[in-house]
């Protein structure tokens, strides 16, 4: 075995995606140039500038944190190639013109390192006509590798090897994205528009037919196609003029013109009035028009019948989101069919056609069925892909229900559905998913890298272990896999719903980590599905408010704070895994772990702030005990140089917008361990609690003097809260939530560096926790949220 | 030396140009930056025994880090002042450099010596958290109501102050607008030229290439702080940081800024030995406070009670150097004062030119003194507002 190790690496163009690239190889400490044309006047790197200075604007941000952008080198063609031979893989991403990237090779070729992969990001163009254009010497060593935008938060990587490529370095540069870029990968055919713009085009283009065909209006249909039918917010319309509407264009004609004799080929083009909008210069998102326009607070949506636009007002009609809402899949799509609904009419139309579509094509366009979906998934964030939608809702039922309607012209194609559809009652099994051009049903891939996915996203039919349970009760499930690590570190689970943290969920915790301590080496918090924890089950605090229990309320609380100090002093490292949010009372967990192993999409904060509450399970003790710590090391031992950052973190109730950012306010360590893919997470947190074990670890023992901030400091932080009230921008409750806060976090109207114990903290923040809840105006917001789902300002 | 008293004259007045917060003066210490105006300022006048300088009193508003430790007599002996000449750190906070200069007179009007210094100097840049570099209130401000204001950022004061004096956005943002105007015409004349010690910047930075340290020389002699480019319409765009539905914005505040300024008097008896010619003497001077939640109207109470001291008429007052801390509370005192717009600031004011806290008495009188010599000014007044409620005005007369 040899390391493939990615020393640095280069990305050929600074366009919006090659830019992005670059900052998600920051993102994951891979030193990276970033290369573009020199400007004639001023900074010859004056492009790839202005580029970083765009990054920083985007949103969803690309970078993990502010500051990742200036670890990118910023390069161009006139004076810098020769820094390409530091380079081990160099990623071409300009603009979609086979001469434009053509010319570029032959520029670059001679600098590329023998032992260097070159790589193309094309998103339709042959890579095997690309590789012509590269010398002989190099082609062993090119391939694509297909990203898709926004790139670090899209989780799909297309890999296409040419005719030539060395077959041993896609498994390396597989690895490399998996792991390092946190990536997931789908092996793609050298097929126009690869796997997942090939399925994903045509399936706006199949929604653009209906639309037109049925006359539906593009607000109406974009309320049907998106997460009513498990795909993104923004749906079909909207998601084309977030892409742009002209890039659109682009991929659709890579299909005009390279699929002759295709079956669909007639619909390969956009319809008129896309094009008219192009014309006049109205290509989506970034020229503030496009199929929908925002006026002021309005959002409009061209309509077609008027030539204008008007306010977008469309909805799904209640018996058809009746209908979607059917958890049983069988039954949702019998009553779509049975529906003479118009909208149920088009739903089942574009279901039908993709359908049609993805098994005709998929001996050509892909290694299995598996790949489509998961392209689907991870390209264009649809919860499922269509093979599974199929087979989910009966093989058999539906296809028939596809043939009959090809038989009667129904279809938008006339071809038949290939013979193997009606052999088969689906094409996923706990075998392998089904590969149209081998006949065969296909395994998962063998690589290495997949061994750190101890539990894969699984497509719909495919074989799901779940380990077996070693304990459990109403709140958690403390489990093991068999393999001998999994026997030595349980997992703990949380099940209720967005992983909320109630009474059985506390004595659960409590409950493993005692069975921990006596029978194993360690224990991750670990949830098969993200959230990690949305925090407390502010539900379970209703009944004794009601009652006026304060009481019982406060005890609820001790209770918390208890089993996050169990978490801290187990006797057996505690990791918790992170993946996506982990609030309040999930932060605190987080906090309270030795070691929290967290993905790079790991969104932590204490946003108690926005029911009206502190964090109360030992969150605020935890700050408090850093800063007098970080204070201590410091000539003027003053936790107010750390507290101020800390209380306004609190008192604007901020998440972490990843993993890095969490460490850089606080949330994680510096010593938390980030893992860019979310299926690895828990590998790594079991490998990092038998690393402590196997280290002798032991939990510190509990501070002995932690010197507070105290009255002093209160005083100051309560300044700020002042002058946020008198300016209007805070409401009286928001300055009586931030002051308890600021008690908490300053250890108690106590004199300055009083030194206290982690007990009296914890007794403080307790305190202020149950005084709020006594208050009419945190109990409306705990109502509200409850109710809305949604932060009440009052 | 006689015991009664007797005048002080102001002999020569500099300054350093003002830079804005983390710019020109970003490495330059403050210590250094009054070694700079105090060495100036005393080759201004015929060679003299500097030992007879009897105090030299500076000004700082946040007199700690770098300008810490009485950075009075640090400058004092960065600048090469014999050792038997006394230094005395002030802080009355945006007042401090003209109460510098007040307290340098009373020396000389006491008859305590016959040569002072009055001077003030201040980085904001030093100043990481602007309100010192440790912040902590009492918490006795918070436990009873009329003390609250104690805590008031000086951007919510100026907010109250535009509440209850009717000050507008648009008023706000026009008179910021003048400011700027003002102040780029003035340096188009070469109006500072005289009154500025250009400032040689010598910065110590890594030459990485040769791990040698590459010494960066630089001649700064133009205040930083005037926009030509300054509009209404840019004003308008931006946001108010100090309240929810505001009028105060960054851009019609004064400019956080870095700078020094310094002024040596001298008695009568001093003129006649040292052959140095007078240009102005103070007239008088006064200080007075106010609600703290409006500290901006302090010259409101301060220039009458100037006025009465020195026994003068406003209408006698012919160049009002009016501190811009800003442009609502200067609005203010002006509309409540009757102050006439065309003799305040005719050369822009902080908005324009920056408020180095300390340093802005010293170093409007400098521009005070540099208008008299150029004839366009014979009674003129230096006023400010203060942090926590109070207000200044000295009055100079032309000699």
């Amino acid at each position: 075995m040899s390391n493939f190790i990615i020393r640095k690496l280069a990305v050929l163009g600074a366009g919006v995606m090659g830019a992005q690239i670059a900052a998600h190889c920051a993102n994951a400490e891979v030193p990276v140039l970033l290369f573009d044309l020199p400007t004639k006047e001023g900074d010859p790197n004056g492009v790839v500038k202005r580029a970083l200075d765009g990054l920083k604007k985007l949103e969803p941000s690309p970078l993990a944190t502010a500051d990742r952008v200036q670890y990118i080198e910023a390069a161009n063609y006139d004076q810098d190639l020769a820094k390409l031979a530091e380079c081990d893989l160099i990623i071409e991403a300009i603009a979609e013109k086979m001469e434009w990237k053509l010319d570029l090779y032959a520029k670059v070729a001679p600098h590329i390192r023998a032992d260097a992969i070159f790589a193309t990001n094309t998103s339709g163009l042959s890579i095997n006509r690309l590789a012509e254009g590269c010398p002989a010497s190099l082609r062993p060593r090119f391939c694509g590798v297909h990203f898709f935008n926004p790139p670090r938060y899209m989780s799909l990587v297309e890999l296409i090897a040419c005719k030539g490529t060395q077959a041993g370095l896609l498994d390396d540069l597989e690895a490399f994205l998996t792991t390092t870029l946190g990536k997931s990968v789908v092996r793609a055919l050298d097929t126009p528009n690869f796997v997942a713009n090939r399925v994903g085009v045509f399936s706006i283009l199949a929604v653009m037919h209906h639309t037109q065909r049925m006359g539906l209006g593009f607000d109406e249909v974009d309320a049907l196609t998106g997460p009513l039918i498990g795909r993104p917010k923004s749906a079909t319309y909207r998601t084309a003029d977030v892409v742009g509407l002209d890039t659109l264009v682009h991929v659709v004609k890579t299909m005009t013109d390279n699929l002759p004799g295709d079956p669909w080929q007639r619909f390969y083009s956009v319809p008129q009035w896309l094009q008219a909008l192009i014309t006049k210069g109205a290509l989506g998102q970034k020229t503030r028009a496009g199929i929908f326009r925002k006026d002021g607070k309005q959002i409009k949506v061209l309509d077609l019948a008027a030539q204008d636009y008007r306010d977008a007002s469309g909805k799904a009609a209640d018996e058809i989101v009746a209908i979607l809402k059917n958890k049983n899949p069988v039954e949702k799509f019998a009553q779509l069919r049975a529906s003479s609904h118009p909208q149920a009419r088009f739903l089942w139309a574009i279901f039908r056609d993709v359908f049609h579509y993805v098994a005709y094509h998929l001996d050509g366009i892909a290694n299995n069925a598996r790949d489509i979906d998961f392209a689907m998934r991870w390209g264009f964030g649809w919860t499922q892909g269509p093979f599974e939608t199929w087979q989910a809702a009966g093989w058999q039922a539906i296809a028939e229900a596809v043939a009959a309607d090809i038989a009667a012209g129904e279809a938008m194609a006339s071809a038949p559905l290939p013979a193997w559809v009606f052999e088969r009652n689906g094409v996923h099994e706990a075998a392998g998913s089904y590969s149209a051009s081998a006949q065969t049903l296909q395994g998962r891939s063998s690589l290495a890298v997949y061994r750190r996915q101890l539990f894969p996203e699984r497509v719909f039919g495919e074989q799901e272990t779940q380990g077996s349970t070693v304990w459990e009760n109403a709140g958690v499930r403390m489990w093991t896999t068999d393999d001998e690590e999994g026997k030595r570190v349980p997992v703990l689970s949380f099940k209720s719903k967005m992983c909320t943290i109630g009474a059985e969920v506390l004595d659960g915790v409590r409950e493993a980590i005692k069975r921990a301590e006596r029978d194993y080496h360690g224990l991750v918090i670990w949830q098969p599905k993200p959230p990690f924890s949305v925090g407390a089950n502010l539900q379970q605090f209703k009944p004794a408010l009601e009652a006026d229990d304060f009481g019982l309320l406060e005890e609820a609380v001790a209770n918390f704070q208890a089993t996050s100090m169990a978490i801290k002093y187990a006797k057996v490292p505690v990791v918790a895994a992170v993946v996506g949010m982990a609030l309040g009372g999930g932060c605190e967990f987080t906090l309270h772990a030795p070691r929290a192993v967290a993905a790079l999409e790991s969104y932590i904060g204490l946003v108690e702030a926005g029911v009206g509450l502190i964090p109360a399970g030992g969150g605020c003790k935890e700050f408090a005990l850093r800063t007098a710590q970080a204070a201590a090391r410091t000539a003027t031992n003053d936790p107010m140089a750390f507290l101020q950052s800390v209380f306004m973190t609190i008192a604007l109730a901020k998440v972490s917008r990843s993993a890095k950012d969490a460490k850089e306010i606080g949330f994680l360590k510096q010593d938390d361990i980030v893992v860019f893919n979310p299926a690895e997470v828990l590998y790594v947190a079991r490998k990092n609690a038998l690393a402590m074990y196997e280290s002798a670890w032991r939990p510190l023992l509990p501070p002995a003097g932690i010197a507070v901030a105290g009255r002093n400091g209160i005083a100051t932080l309560e300044m700020m809260l002042l002058n946020m009230r008198e300016g209007g921008m805070i409401s009286q409750h928001d300055y009586k939530v931030a002051r308890a806060a600021a008690v908490a976090l300053c250890g108690g109207e106590i004199e300055s560096g009083t030194l206290v114990s982690e007990q009296w903290l914890l007794d403080v923040e307790r305190a202020q926790f149950v005084e709020l809840l006594k208050t009419p105006e945190t109990q409306q917001r705990i109502a509200h949220m409850l109710e809305i789902g949604k932060p009440l300002r009052n | 030396m006689n015991r009664q008293i007797q005048d002080a004259y102001i002999v020569a007045a500099t300054r350093t140009p003002v830079a804005k917060r983390r710019g020109a003066f970003k490495n330059v210490r403050p210590d250094d930056m009054l070694a700079h105006v105090l060495s100036a300022v005393v080759k201004q006048v015929p060679a003299f025994d500097l030992a007879e300088i009897g105090d030299v009193v500076v000004g700082c508003a946040m007199p700690e880090a770098e300008q810490g430790m009485n950075v009075a007599r640090i400058g004092s002996l960065l600048a090469g002042l014999p050792n038997s000449v006394p230094g005395i750190t002030v802080n009355r906070f945006c007042a401090s450099g003209l109460n510098a200069v007040a307290d340098a007179a009373n020396r000389i009007m006491l008859g305590e010596c016959d040569i002072a210094i009055g001077a003030g100097t201040e980085s904001m840049t030093a100043m990481t958290q602007i309100m010192g570099n440790k912040v902590s209130l009492n918490p006795a401000i918070f436990e009873k109501h009329e003390n609250l204001a104690i805590a008031y950022g000086m951007g919510l004061t100026a907010e109250k102050v535009a509440q209850r004096y009717g000050v507008s956005r648009e008023d706000q943002d026009a008179f910021a607008v003048a400011s700027h105007q003002k102040a780029c015409a003035a340096i188009a004349a070469g109006k500072f030229k005289a009154e500025i010690t250009p400032y040689l910047v010598r910065g110590h930075l890594p030459d990485f290439a040769s791990s040698a340290v590459r010494i960066v020389e630089r001649v700064f002699d133009t205040d930083e702080g005037p926009r030509p480019d300054s509009s209404l319409e840019g004003l308008a765009k931006l946001k108010t940081v100090f309240a929810a539905k505001g009028s105060v914005t960054a851009g019609n505040s004064s400019q956080m800024s870095d700078g020094a300024g310094a002024v040596l008097l001298m008695s009568e008896a001093a003129l006649k030995r040292t052959g140095a010619r007078p240009i102005a003497r103070l007239r008088g001077f006064s200080v007075a406070g106010v609600p703290p939640e409006i500290m901006g109207i302090g010259p409101i109470a301060a220039i009458p009670k100037a006025l009465k001291h020195a026994g003068v008429n406003l209408a006698d007052v012919d160049w009002i150097e009016l501190n811009e801390a800003f442009a609502a509370q200067a609005l203010a005192v002006m509309r409540d004062l009757k102050l006439d717009p065309a003799r305040v600031n005719p050369l822009g004011g902080a908005i324009a030119l920056g408020h180095p806290l300390g340093a802005t008495g010293a170093i409007r009188v400098a521009t005070l003194m540099s208008a008299m010599q150029r004839g366009e000014a014979k009674l003129g007044m230096v006023t400010m507002c203060i942090g926590t409620g109070m207000g200044a005005a000295g009055l100079f007369e032309v000699v």
